[in-house]
């Protein structure tokens, strides 16, 4: 029980700590959950971190795969609980009122300000997935002719990095 | 105000949270909503993406709301999140199990080392279109070059780098000519 509370309570303070994309969130998420609490090992850290990028949704639905390690069904939605829900009320109530703060200056000052720090924290969160996932001609060739072929918008998004995914299992294996 | 009913933007989301695999997901809203449906506009979707990153919570849900909120109100945060990330939380807790059984092979690895390359294209094309025409002038360009320097490479932590750049950006803003607004045009919301 006190378990419990504790992994919700880790995955509650986590989830404020993802600010600018969920990568950033990691390095701590893997140092709370395997080196202090032993909820689940390095390995399979890693591994439920790839499962939730290959699953769909967020990808910080990797508390849930976490959670279920920890303390099975319960566990996992605990954690995906806190993972979630808190952050996203704020959310709610902040963008809830930004339509109607959008109006005054200084939210259109701040707007305006915040704009190209996004799209900076945008390229940054780019760089980041390259440096992991970019390592090799093939993963280079993948990438180019996924962006080749998504640029044409002839093909839906998921389509490409499926086909480029299901290429590169067939160079490899 | 709602632009979209309810259903159609559940819809929609869960759709989209269906097909949103590897990183960058936001890249397949992006697509969804403003390239597809123009359900909202390029340069609200920009807006949208912005405040959605530096809300605290993860990014993904969090842009769920904040567009949710916009296409259909206080309601529509709420779908929006819940068709997010309801459908692939009950599908990793499957894949949970699976793996907790051994289930899992080399071969999944090697699967997923394709499709993470195939994502960094896909964000790369996608980043690029909303970079393009959201940037105005040299200051705000200054400001995206030097945050993501200092987010990528530099690897500094986040918060810090939004709260010195966002401050930085603020004053730059002051002490420059004022622009002119960006347009706000209302648009049908309907399916093409």
């Amino acid at each position: 029980m006190a378990n419990l509370l504790l992994l919700t309570w880790t995955f509650l303070w986590l989830s404020f700590l993802c600010v600018g994309g969920g990568l950033g969130v990691i390095p701590e998420m893997e140092r709370q959950a395997v080196t202090i609490h032993h909820w689940l090992t390095a390995r399979e850290f890693v591994d439920g971190y790839a499962l939730s990028q290959l699953t769909p949704g967020p990808g910080m639905l990797v508390a849930v795969f976490v959670g279920h390690r920890a303390h099975g069904l319960l566990g996992a939605v605990l954690a995906g609980l806190a993972m979630f829900v808190p952050t996203s009320v704020l959310a709610i109530v902040i963008s809830h009122h930004w339509e109607q703060w959008r109006a005054r200056p200084w939210a259109l000052a701040a707007e305006r300000a915040l704009l190209p720090v996004g799209v900076g924290l945008m390229a940054g969160g780019v760089y980041t997935l390259a440096r992991t996932a970019i390592h090799d001609g093939v993963t280079v060739a993948l990438a180019g002719a996924t962006a080749l072929v998504v640029a044409t918008d002839r093909v839906p998004p998921v389509v490409a990095v499926l086909a480029a995914g299901a290429v590169g299992w067939l160079l490899w294996r | 105000m709602r632009r979209v009913s309810l259903l159609r933007l559940i819809a929609v989301f869960t759709w989209t949270g269906f097909s949103s695999l590897g990183g960058g997901r936001s890249a397949y809203f992006h697509d969804a909503l403003v390239r597809r449906r123009r359900w909202v506009r390029h340069d609200e979707f920009v807006q949208d993406f912005t405040l959605s990153q530096v809300l605290p919570g993860p990014n993904f849900s969090n842009l769920a709301v904040v567009l949710g909120c916009r296409l259909a109100g206080f309601a529509g945060g709420v779908w929006g999140l819940l068709a997010i990330v309801m459908p692939g939380a009950v599908i990793l807790l499957g894949v949970s199990a699976l793996y907790a059984r051994g289930a899992f092979g080399p071969d999944a690895t090697l699967l997923m080392r394709g499709l993470s390359a195939a994502v960094v294209g896909l964000v790369l094309v996608t980043s690029l279109r909303i970079v393009r025409g959201s940037l105005r002038g040299g200051r705000a360009a200054a400001v995206a070059l030097l945050t993501f320097v200092a987010v990528g490479p530099l690897r500094l932590p986040t918060v810090a780098v939004v709260l010195v750049m966002a401050a930085l950006s603020v004053g730059l803003q002051w002490s420059a000519p004022a622009p002119s607004p960006l347009p706000r045009p209302a648009r049908p919301a309907e399916d093409p």
